[in-house]
């Protein structure tokens, strides 16, 4: 080691440029292996786009290449929720298709033909390598590279995030975790870079950034970029806009006001919420709703403690007391009287009470996403991430800086809202990423060092030290590398980090203090080893732990969260079942039906995913559809999932013979069950485990044109007018048993 | 008066009537019963505070069966029992309480204006030194709110408040009264949390200590400047989360289940993944928790330990604690959710997932449950009922019951 400490000059540069390259080689297999752990349904299925919202979102990206922006913007969509249609520009978070179609623009504008829908397939795995990136850079600014490397590795597979962002699924929640990141690193980037406009704003100068300061141009409006794009992607974005005026409020109650804050922040609320509100689905919400109050209270707030800073600069501090105490007197005696509540919505509700949303959102409390979350979720998603996030915690309490402050304030929130709903997971996840790379790579830190100390004076031979480290502590490289750089040199010109940083004042001071704190640490390193032999029973157990998790994460990625749900797999005991019914239904419509001939489909609704609206609104839409129904329509289509067992989400409808007579004779049992006792002869649900309630009956107005291959899907026509003849329907061979009571029936209920 | 009047005259009869008593001379008032009885009422609401008048069998018997309908007034029925007010799932000292909140705003709506103040009064009735009077009512559970309008003969006749309606309290028993006596209540005032002798205590103590709190804080002094305080919090936050406890709260999970087939033993683990116990909850999320804590403890403080036979022993202890505790967890994992962590390869067969395709998104969430929306303990116990036991108390590794998942109920007894 001593070694190692005379080696000055040349050869830590050498040293440095080594774990730089080594550095960007790490972070290009960790893209590469986010990008890759994501193609599993690629390479089992095929290159499809999965579930059903995300065609919705591929059909605007069709929309948005075809007829560009602007278009876009204006587009009415006739066949959306028909037949009231639906307004794309003012109701999309448009953030997801904007990044998809200028991507499939600069692919053909290259002349690489990619179509339209391989670009929405592989969105999200390239934006998941971009978030793993970003956690790197986070982290980074947190606790080095090591744990930023190691962070970004573990975010690259972790299971709730692979959840969102498998090829195929184009969907907002892909997109936005990565911009979370990068505004996160941003944001603690940003402070460093700040205070070159220091002097630009403490002459009391206009906010001219533009003019001024290339660099601040630079990063305000890539930041003011990326919070529009969240705005864009997510309605999600609330939490990240909650979370930093609650970090700026933690600075200045902690004392750590700096010019550098309120040049990080005031910008960012201003310029921010003016582009949030351009987009139309957000609009004047940015001004008017309570979840943006925090930021803007804490906007005035930041300008109050910036005067109050600026007022003890000019005053001497006898009079700054006074001063304080006569403005705190009289502040105090208006509040009292000046006190209103203000308007709080549901969001704000729901963070405050957990139980608000169960009471008083139906809706919202009936999605299975929306669950609150036990034990056994976390394990599925962060599995052993779980074990580490406290060690990461009180790493990041010593010593707590801006930006570690940042992060203990992400990962306690979003812990906190991951345990009210079990969706909110995927915004744990990266905070547990962080958390967790911080500790192991403080575990592999002093446990390496341990090995390094004291594997020579075991052996006796001090060179060979370096280098023979295992794989998993050339992660480490890159922090050693830094602090033995510190060590060497104070000026570290090199030092990446710290080339940007200039000489200003208060810099110099926290600098001076974070210099005491590692040379502190570097005079005591010597002592602080561990046993020789229990440090390497530690790695191995800390490489066990990894090999876990990726084993884990690698088979959720292959098995759990690989199926796209339009075709559907199973494997039973006489091998492997494809069920691709979807598609078969959907190209039989297609060849048979013209385009403007309508299609209903009598269902429940089940998602929340209509927006802003609620059941209400979804029932009278579909006693609407059906009175179109009745004037316009030609087919019906009835996704059915009685035939083959595949768990239904309808809840807890009876369809046997107990069955409300409601039931059995709406047109949603009919058409669902229609001729289903001819497949076995009794009737028998597979999923519902029990015999139909009605098994012979007859359709008055509808006739069967096509049912798939395992039943999911069947389609009717209805049948014209002067066909509406009771009685003398159908060919189909059921018995006439029931036709009497069927008819009687049937006159009750008009639709059929 | 004919015997019962068409129900559109009626109000405009009731409310003549009503207005007409008040201005009636003496001794009409005398000869005529119902006033009499009006007056008596009246008196009686005086004496109570919220004017919520305390029924029993004989008030009842003379306000309500013996007195001819119509009756120039209508009463509101809160029926009471003082042996189940110690049911916390009933609720009833605070349905009464919000009783009272109604009657008061009533009250308060209508003072400047005695004739309607007269025609709607409010009661309560205690089962137990009443019991003719609930037969007579026909009340058999609780909680119960009645509406005895003026021509209701029969007392079982009289309308019931529906039982969803008592969630929203006060409010909605408001809405009942003013649907069925067409009389506002008025805004419900509810007494603040803090009285106001409290509150002048509290100002006096909070700038007693002012200037003391103020010197600690401008020292750093106050426990909220010991960083160790806050990352604690941080720490038990995380804690609480990963147990689930939100859980918990939400669907009311007791700590513990009893075994049904034998009374005595405990049941601290529930088998299959979408509901957790309290215990098996906090269980887990220490779990969950020390392995972090012993890896910082060996990383952050062991470090700078000098003895290096205690640094031996310490981290043994850690690293066997953090071993077991994965261990447990990876077990008990295995044993609700029927996942066992195996690698991926293509050709593994028998090792194919246990999702279905249709549980994309949501891993592992709320399978099989019945009810996802409420799943109070009534559900709890109604899936314990509904899942056959045998012999899964002495084998934890018993194979899912047909198709029904994972959910089957088991107890891991201490």
């Amino acid at each position: 080691m001593a070694v190692a400490e005379e080696a000055k000059g040349a050869p830590s540069t050498l040293r440095n440029a080594f774990g730089n390259v080594l550095c960007f080689f790490a972070l290009l297999l960790i893209g590469v292996l986010a990008f890759s752990i994501r193609l599993f349904s690629v390479i089992k299925y095929e290159s499809v786009i999965h579930e059903f919202d995300p065609y919705f979102n591929y059909r605007v990206t069709q929309y948005l290449t075809k007829s560009g922006i602007y278009d876009f913007w204006n587009w009415f969509d006739d066949r959306t929720w028909y037949p009231l249609g639906r307004v794309i520009g003012g109701t999309v978070y448009p953030g997801l298709t904007l990044t998809a179609g200028s991507m499939w623009w600069l692919l053909n504008s290259l002349n690489i033909p990619l179509s339209v829908e391989t670009v929405c397939v592989f969105t999200a795995p390239i934006f998941s390598a971009n978030a793993a990136w970003a956690t790197y850079l986070l982290t980074k600014e947190v606790k080095g590279t090591g744990a930023g490397l190691t962070a970004a590795a573990l975010l690259a597979m972790v299971p709730s995030y692979i959840s969102r962002s498998v090829a195929g699924s184009y969907d907002n929640e892909a997109v936005n975790t990565s911009s979370i990141f990068s505004e996160g690193c941003i944001r603690i980037k940003f402070l460093d870079c700040v205070h070159y406009a220091f002097s630009v704003f403490c002459l009391g100068r206009q906010f001219h950034l533009e003019s001024c300061c290339v660099d601040i141009k630079h990063w305000v409006s890539l930041l003011c970029y990326i919070k529009c794009s969240i705005v864009c992607s997510w309605g999600g974005y609330t939490f990240i806009i909650n979370l930093i005026p609650m970090h700026v409020l933690l600075c200045i109650v902690t004392g750590r006001y700096s010019s550098r804050l309120y040049i990080a922040y005031a910008p960012l609320v201003v310029l921010g919420t003016l582009l949030a509100a351009l987009v139309p689905v957000v609009g004047f919400n940015a001004v008017m709703t309570s979840e943006h109050f925090a930021s803007f209270l804490v906007f005035i707030i930041i300008h109050v403690v910036a005067l109050v800073y600026y007022i003890r600069g000019t005053l001497s501090p006898k009079m700054f007391k006074v001063a304080t105490t006569l403005v705190l007197t009289l502040g105090i005696c208006c509040n009292t009287h000046c006190i209103g509540g203000f308007q709080s919505n549901k969001r704000m509700e729901r963070a405050k009470s957990n139980t608000y949303a169960s009471k008083y959102i139906p809706i919202i409390a009936s999605v299975s996403e929306h669950q609150p979350p036990t034990w056994p979720s976390y394990f599925m998603d962060i599995n052993v991430l779980a074990f580490l996030v406290p060690a990461g915690i009180i790493a990041c309490f010593s010593p707590l800086s801006d930006a570690s402050s940042f992060v203990v304030l992400y990962i306690v929130t979003s812990v906190y809202f991951s345990g009210v709903m079990v969706r909110l997971m995927l915004v744990l996840a990266p905070a547990a990423c962080i958390m967790s790379g911080i500790a192991l790579s403080e575990g592999f830190d002093v446990f390496t060092r341990s090995i390094k100390f004291q594997l020579p004076k075991l052996l006796e031979n001090p060179s060979s030290a370096g280098d023979s480290t295992s794989e998993s502590s050339t992660v480490q490289n890159g922090p050693k590398a830094d602090k033995h750089l510190a060590a060497a040199k104070s000026e570290d010109i090199t030092k990446e980090r710290n080339s940007k940083k200039s000489k200003r004042k208060e810099k110099e001071k926290e600098k001076e203090v974070s210099e005491k704190i590692s040379s502190k640490t570097r005079r005591e390193k010597r002592l602080l080893a561990l046993p020789l032999e229990a440090s390497v029973v530690a790695i191995v157990l800390i490489v066990l732990l990894g090999s876990f998790y990726v084993i884990h994460c690698v088979w959720a990625a292959a098995e759990a969260y690989s199926a796209p749900s339009i075709v559907l797999t199973s494997y039973s005991h006489d091998g492997l079942h494809v069920f691709d019914d979807f598609r078969e239904a959907y190209s039989w419509l297609r060849h048979n039906t013209e385009v403007d001939d309508k299609l209903g489909q009598p269902c429940l609704p089940q998602k929340s995913q209509l927006g802003t609206f609620s059941i209400p609104w979804t029932s009278n839409m579909f006693l609407l559809c059906l009175e179109v129904l009745l004037a316009t329509l030609v087919m019906i289509l009835t996704n059915f999932f009685g035939w083959f067992a595949l768990e239904g989400r309808d809840g807890q409808y009876r369809i046997d013979s107990h069955a409300t007579p409601t039931m059995l004779n709406s047109l949603m049992y009919k058409l669902s069950y229609y001729r289903f006792v001819e497949t076995d002869g009794k009737g028998f649900d597979r999923v519902r485990r029990t015999e139909i309630g009605k098994k012979h009956f007859k359709l008055t107005h509808f006739e069967e044109v096509f049912t798939t291959h395992h039943w999911m899907v069947r389609i009717y026509k209805l049948k014209p007018p002067k066909n509406r003849i009771r009685g003398k329907l159908k060919k189909s061979k059921s018995s006439s048993k029931s036709s009497a009571a069927n008819t009687s029936k049937t006159r009750q209920n008009p639709w059929n | 008066m004919a015997p019962v009047p068409p129900r559109s005259l009626l109000p405009v009869l009731l409310s003549f009537l009503a207005v007409s008593f008040p201005f009636l001379p003496l001794p009409t008032a005398r000869a005529d019963p119902a006033a009499d009885l009006v007056a008596e009422l009246e008196a009686l609401r005086a004496q109570s505070p919220l004017g919520v008048i305390h029924l029993d069998d004989r008030a009842v018997s003379r306000f309500l069966a013996s007195a001819t309908s119509p009756r120039p007034y209508s009463l509101v029925v809160f029926f009471d029992a003082a042996q189940l007010r110690s049911k916390p799932e009933l609720h009833l000292p605070q349905l009464l309480s919000e009783f009272g909140l109604v009657s008061a705003a009533f009250a308060t709506h209508h003072s400047s204006d005695p004739a309607s103040l007269s025609r709607v009064f409010f009661c309560d009735i205690e089962f137990g030194e009443s019991q003719q009077s609930f037969a007579l009512f026909g009340v058999s559970s609780l909680p119960h709110v009645r509406h005895v309008g003026p021509a209701a003969r029969n007392l079982k006749d009289s309308e019931q408040m529906q039982q969803s309606d008592f969630s929203r309290l006060a409010e909605s028993m408001a809405e009942f009264v003013e649907a069925k006596t067409g009389l506002p209540v008025g805004p419900i005032e509810r007494p603040p949390a803090i009285s106001g002798r409290q509150m002048v205590l509290m100002a006096a103590a909070v700038l007693v200590s002012a200037p003391f709190l103020i010197r600690r804080v401008l020292l750093g002094d106050t426990f909220v400047h010991d960083r160790k305080i806050w990352m604690a919090g941080a720490v038990s936050v995380y804690f609480f989360s990963v147990s689930g406890t939100m859980h918990n709260i939400i669907r009311k999970m007791p700590l513990v289940l009893t075994d049904r087939e034998d009374p005595s033993r405990l049941m601290f683990f529930y088998q299959g993944s979408g509901m957790q116990l309290g215990a098996e909850g906090f269980a887990i999320g220490s779990l969950y928790t020390v392995v972090g804590l012993m890896l910082a403890l060996v990383t952050r403080g062991l470090v700078h330990v000098r003895n290096p036979t205690v640094q031996r022993a310490l981290i043994l202890v850690a690293m066997l604690v953090s071993f077991w505790a994965v261990k447990k967890v990876v077990y008990l994992d295995n044993w609700k959710t029927g996942y066992s962590v195996h690698a991926y390869w293509p050709n593994t067969d028998q090792h194919r997932s246990i999702l279905s395709p249709a549980q994309r998104g949501q891993p592992l969430e709320a399978r099989s449950c019945p009810s996802r929306t409420s799943f109070s303990k009534a559900c709890v116990l109604d899936l314990i009922l509904r899942q056959p036991l045998d012999g899964l108390q002495d084998d934890h590794s018993v194979a899912a019951v047909a198709g029904e998942g994972n959910d089957n109920v088991a107890g891991i007894t201490t």
